[in-house]
Parts: structure tokens; C-alpha cells; sequence
């Protein structure tokens, strides 16, 4: 019987030569090549390639490839410890810099209450409302108009409603540590104990990382030459 | 001392161990690159570049074959040594004689044991089979090369060029029925005991 010699049939008769079939695809083509005497033909045929490609003259090697401690291409292996305290590092630095942009932002959103903070005193410090205190200074002051008074300080100042005084003086007085007007001061209000933890430990795990690594090529160079 | 110990020791940076396991397999990643590239002198930096590859990634070889493990380096190297070729082609250069002829075939593949008859068998046979594994696609060649050559099997070819079982099956069968055409091509210019039966009875 005489079939066209497909791919797949080369692909098993290859795979036949190397012993790679599996025990039943094995025995169909070994069935197939008593009865086919193509398919043994180009099975010889293979044979006779891969015969003579293992025949080709193997050439020696025109020098040694071993490596020289001094090449400087030549680097130790990387100690695991060195990727870990690498990453390690990357990561507190995020945070750092996480917690640094936390911190401004809340520092831009105190900046944008402030000019709300200057009416608050008042109200902070047990007067009565603001709305109130307006009215209670406007309308002395209207009647004020009517009487004419020489205006000496001391005049002025009894003439000032109770609402207003109080008013002032809340104006001078030392705000509370947490209503302190933002960027002023030291530590910086956007200053937090976490920054400089996670700085510091990045700071330290890069130096660490680097000292490792330094470590390891120093006592690489360092060893013996073999004997 | 036995290659598992000797790749554990070059493993936690034993320099003088990767050298043992070097010495002992440098033919082969050399021969691997010559039958590549078809060139000694590529093929020595390509040797060297994949041992000093294989000592900077020696922490990440997990077992298995260690021989297909470092002809993947190689071959990985010729395959970057091609890229760079195809991207500023040049004309390479045929080893010359002392007056400057070119040879047909170089030097270093003749054994001086063997006669002058068998040694120019040897050179032609070369010359054929590496005329050949040229006009093979890449692919092909480096299966060809580590499964005819090196005499890897299928599971170590897999591995040194990263392909599924399957592909390499496909990809042998076709590279030995290319190179079946090719050899026949050469005909009569083959030694008479290298001829393939066909052409000897015809």
C-alpha cells in the first residue's frame, strides 16, 4: 500500500528515531511500516540525517573560558538579602513620601480655613455670636451719633458696648496650640513623627543594602586563588 | 568532586567551582555557538558572554539539567549576537592559510591523528553539514544543533530554548527533512561513506 507521506507522518517518524512516541502511536507506525515501504524509506532516510549529524567533527575549543576574579564583568552572586533590603527600602520610601503628601494636603485644607479663624475668637471664647455682637456694636453706635462727646480715648472707650471689648480682647489673646495659624513655628504643622520614621528606616535600609552588596564583592575579590 | 556540589559551592560565589564546571562543559556550549553562528570567532565571545551570564544568574538554576541549563545561556547569546548581525550586517570572513587563501575548511577541525583521506572526509562532511545548518531558519538550527549535536533529548531541548515539547517535535522533524533535501543537493561532493544511501544506490 502506497500513501502520501504527510507532515505528521515525518513528525512521528522523527519522533520514532528518538524514541519519543508513545507506546500506542509506536506501535501504529510500527504496523504501518511493515506494510509501507515509503514510509521505511523516508524512516531511513531520517536515520541516515541524524547519523550523520552526529558524525560531525566536534572542534576543540581555541581557548579556556573560565572567568578571572579581576575580569571586571565578573560580579558574585547577589545576596538574597540585597533585593529584600531593596524592596524594603522602595516601600518605606512610598510611605514617607504617602505621608508627606497626606500631610500637605491637610495642611492646604487649614490654609483655606484660616480667614474663617480670624471671626472665630469671639465664639471660641465664650462671647455671644457673632451676628449678635455686630448688632450689639451698631446700634450703640447710632445712637452714639446723636449726642456729641469729645473723643478722648477714655471717652471712647466707655462708649464701646461690652460685646466689642470682650471682642478685642480675644483678639490678643494666644490662640490655642491646635488653632495656631498654619506654616508658623517649629515643628512645621505639616510635620508628623511618621515622616521621620519612615525616612530614617529607608535611609537605613539603603545604606544597609548597599553595605551588603559592597561586602560581598569586597571578600570575593579577597579569597584565595585556588591552589 | 561531583557537579551538584560544585554548582551548590559556584551557587554561594565559588569562583574556582564554576571554573571546574566550566572546563567541563565549554566544548559543548562552543561547539553549540560555532554550529549557530557558523563563526569561531563569534562563537568564542558568545561562549564567553553566556559564562559569565550563567555565573551572574547561577542563583536562579532550580535543578534539572544543568548541560541544558548553560546551553540555554549560549543559545541565548547567539540569538542576541544574530539580532545585533541583522541589525549592521557584515560579510564574515573565511579563516585564510598563511598566504592569505581563503580555506575551505579551518585548521582547528582537522586531527592530526587521523589520515590525509579521512581528515579531508572530515572537512568536507563539515563543510556540507554547516553549509546547511546556514540555511535553516534559527529556530530550526538551535533544535537541531542541541538535539543532533549536543544529543540532548526532547525534555532538555525544551528547556534550553524555552519552547513546549511539541514545538521542538514539530520543529526537529522539519529542520531533518530540510536538511535531507540539502544533503542530497550535495550529492556526490559528500565523502562516499557519509553519501545518504539513496544517492549511493542511484
Amino acid at each position: 500500500m502506497n500513501r502520501q507521506i504527510t507532515f505528521r507522518d515525518w513528525q512521528n517518524l522523527s519522533a520514532h528515531l528518538d524514541g519519543q512516541l508513545s507506546p500506542s502511536a509506536r506501535k501504529l507506525l510500527t504496523s504501518r511500516l511493515s506494510t509501507e515501504p515509503q514510509l521505511a524509506e523516508a524512516l531511513e532516510e531520517l536515520s541516515q540525517v541524524r547519523a550523520l549529524l552526529r558524525r560531525t567533527p566536534v572542534a576543540p575549543t581555541p581557548r579556556n573560558f573560565t572567568l578571572a576574579r579581576e575580569e571586571h564583568r565578573v560580579k558574585p552572586p547577589v545576596s538574597p538579602l540585597v533585593p529584600a533590603l531593596s524592596w524594603a527600602s522602595a516601600v518605606a520610601m512610598l510611605l514617607f513620601i504617602g505621608t508627606f503628601g497626606t500631610n500637605l494636603l491637610g495642611k492646604f485644607s487649614f490654609g483655606a480655613a484660616a480667614p474663617m479663624m480670624s471671626a472665630a475668637p469671639a465664639e471660641v471664647m465664650g462671647g455671644e455670636p457673632a451676628a449678635e455682637a455686630m448688632m450689639a456694636t451698631e446700634a450703640p453706635v447710632s445712637d452714639a451719633t446723636s449726642i456729641e462727646v469729645t473723643a478722648t480715648p477714655e471717652v471712647m472707650l466707655m462708649t464701646l458696648p461690652e460685646a466689642t471689648i470682650v471682642a478685642e480682647e480675644a483678639r490678643n489673646m494666644p490662640l490655642p496650640p491646635d488653632l495656631k495659624e498654619p506654616g508658623r513655628g517649629f515643628p512645621p504643622d505639616w510635620f508628623n513623627p511618621w515622616l521621620a520614621f519612615w525616612l530614617g528606616l529607608a535611609l537605613i535600609l539603603i545604606i544597609t543594602s548597599l553595605l551588603v552588596r559592597w561586602l560581598s564583592v569586597f571578600f570575593f575579590r579577597r579569597r584565595p586563588p585556588p591552589q | 568532586m561531583d557537579e551538584p556540589a560544585l554548582i551548590r559551592e559556584a551557587q554561594h560565589g565559588s569562583l574556582e567551582a564554576f571554573n571546574s564546571l566550566v572546563l567541563a562543559y565549554q566544548g559543548n556550549l562552543y561547539n553549540t555557538a560555532l554550529r549557530i553562528l557558523g563563526d569561531e570567532d563569534l562563537a568564542a565571545d558568545a561562549t564567553q558572554e553566556a559564562f559569565i551570564s550563567a555565573f551572574r544568574a547561577l542563583r536562579s538554576y532550580r535543578g534539572g539539567s544543568f548541560k541544558a541549563w548553560l546551553l540555554r545561556t549560549v543559545t541565548n547569546a547567539c540569538y542576541d549576537e544574530l539580532r545585533r548581525r541583522k541589525r549592521r550586517p557584515s560579510t564574515p570572513l573565511e579563516p585564510e592559510d598563511e598566504l592569505g587563501e581563503e580555506m575551505e575548511s579551518p585548521r582547528w577541525l582537522q586531527d592530526p591523528s587521523a589520515s590525509p583521506e579521512d581528515q579531508l572526509d572530515q572537512a568536507e562532511l563539515e563543510h556540507a553539514i554547516q553549509h546547511c545548518l546556514e540555511s535553516l531558519p534559527t529556530d530550526f538550527k538551535a533544535v537541531v544543533v542541541l538535539a543532533d549535536l549536543q544529543g540532548l533529548d526532547y525534555n532538555e531541548v525544551a528547556q534550553a530554548v524555552h519552547v513546549p515539547l511539541g514545538t521542538i517535535k514539530s520543529r526537529l522533524a522539519r529542520a531533518r527533512l530540510r536538511l535531507r533535501d540539502c544533503l542530497k543537493a550535495f550529492g556526490e561532493l559528500l565523502p562516499a561513506a557519509f553519501r545518504l544511501e539513496r544517492e549511493r544506490g542511484a
